[in-house]
């Protein structure tokens, strides 16, 4: 299965620089040296392999305020995705991130159903969760290349 | 009005009584929630950002689950609604993407076809119950101040979560949870940054104390507007301004004692329903002070 073009390379370049995107975002806010309109620029100039390998790119909270802002409409936080897609493909995916993955890869959930959350869910009333069917979902990401990426 | 009841991973597992919540607040409003065996939506901010094809894949089983059904699913958290709908408008509009998709479902006997619709709760209550039937069912008001925060995944990207309710701008700005809670006679106010993100996003995948500090500034705009409740529509959300209130407090000399509500609690609330079936022992930043002093 071929990823999906999530964003216009074309529209990329343009981008004036203006910093709007980075200025009206939470990420770069809290995070010394993320800076999504950084990151396109050295996209462009330099390449991807350029901008993958730092784990910062991961901070994107994927709020989308960039792209509402972008006087150019570029959709800077499905870069983002993209880029970090590719960085995946390439191995480098932070701990909690492969963690959580995991997760979903061996029980369907991205969290953990414990016997403490079936007690806590009894005495509320409410019935045990649906078992998710493993054999299917396991199926399924086997197929698209997940299971390979994260198993 | 029947649903698909879509519980995603957080709310039945770490919030159980959210849940417990929702479903008697849907009772008492005449919404059917049926169970179905879902997996994790799967989440965009974790999967997506893994592997787009995987995240599409999941997204796809789930919404062909409901679609079997013949019913629209209903969705109790941003990041749920986030990925379902951009994963169905992705593949209603790319029929070659949408046939890989079916392929990989084929061998379990699904397919999307892209027929049935997917709805926030928020979009349920204002729109399928009506703010209307929700006033009439309050029996208590509460004067407390509400800062509501909607989160990002709800509505943005606007072209993805609200492509027919779009301003001349292409814009889109909330106002369900005002006009809900309006109707129960809350008090919602205004505050600076009322519609940025929470944090949460980047505290999952790295790093957790730089996520508080987003939740921080906007707990801080909060208080400047001497906010006494906070109220989300997502278990996301919740928890990153419950346990982020508590982690600041401890670490940085804060003082945050907003409690945190997701609405069904609220509404709950409003409706006179015990406050135990309500699972407010599962927050960490404590209603009770609220509660007992001048709220009620
Ligand atoms: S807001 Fe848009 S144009 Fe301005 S720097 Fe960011 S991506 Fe470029
Ligand atoms: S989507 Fe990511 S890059 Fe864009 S404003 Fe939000 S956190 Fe920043």
């Amino acid at each position: 299965m071929k990823r999906p073009g999530l964003f216009n390379e074309e529209l990329l370049y343009e981008c004036y620089q203006c910093a709007r995107c980075t200025g009206s975002c939470p990420a770069a806010f809290a995070v010394d040296g993320f800076n999504p309109r950084n990151i396109l620029l050295t996209y462009l100039r330099l390449g991807i392999e350029a901008v993958i390998t730092d784990e910062k790119l991961w901070c994107c909270t994927t709020c989308h305020v960039c792209e509402d802002r972008c006087p150019q409409l570029i959709d800077v936080a499905d870069l983002l995705c993209s880029l970090m897609n590719e960085a995946a493909m390439q191995g480098h995916i932070p701990e909690k991130v492969r963690a959580s993955a995991e997760m979903i890869l061996r029980t369907g959930r991205a969290l953990l159903v414990s016997r403490r959350v079936d007690s806590i869910r009894e005495k509320l009333g409410l019935k045990p969760l649906p078992e998710v069917p493993m054999e299917e979902v396991e199926g399924i990401l086997d197929q698209t290349g997940m299971a390979v990426l994260i198993g | 009005m029947r649903y698909a009841f879509f519980p995603g991973c957080m709310m039945p597992v770490k919030y159980p009584g959210h849940e417990s919540a929702t479903r008697i607040i849907a009772e008492m409003l005449g919404i059917e929630l049926v169970d179905m065996p879902f997996s994790c939506c799967s989440a965009p901010t974790l999967l997506r950002l893994v592997h787009y094809e995987s995240w599409l894949a999941l997204a796809a089983r789930n919404l062909a689950l409901a679609e079997q059904e013949g019913l629209n699913i209903l969705t109790v958290c941003n990041g749920c609604a986030n990925t379902l709908k951009e994963a169905a408008l992705v593949l209603r509009n790319d029929p070659a993407l949408k046939k890989k998709v079916n392929e990989v479902l084929k061998p379990w006997g699904k397919e999307f076809t892209g027929e049935i619709e997917v709805k926030h709760l928020l979009d349920v209550l204002r729109d399928d119950v009506g703010v209307e039937a929700i006033r009439s069912k309050t029996e208590k008001t509460f004067s407390f101040r509400i800062g509501i925060h909607y989160g990002c995944h709800l509505f943005r990207p606007p072209r993805i979560m609200y492509p027919d309710r779009l301003s001349p701008s292409k814009h889109f700005l909330p106002t369900q949870m005002d006009e809900i809670l309006d109707a129960t006679g809350m008090n919602p106010v205004q505050y600076n940054r009322r519609l940025l993100c929470c944090g949460s996003g980047l505290g999952t995948k790295v790093d957790l104390d730089a996520a508080n500090q987003i939740t921080r500034e906007k707990l801080s705009h909060m208080a400047d507007k001497d906010v006494q409740a906070i109220c989300v529509g997502c278990p996301s959300c919740f928890e990153q301004f419950d346990r982020g209130q508590v982690i600041l407090n401890r670490k940085e000399n804060c003082d945050y004692k907003m409690p945190v509500f997701y609405i069904t609690q609220l509404l709950g609330l409003a409706f006179g329903v015990p406050e135990e079936k309500l699972g407010f022992d599962q927050h960490r930043t404590k209603v009770t002070a609220l509660l007992d002093g001048g709220g009620r």
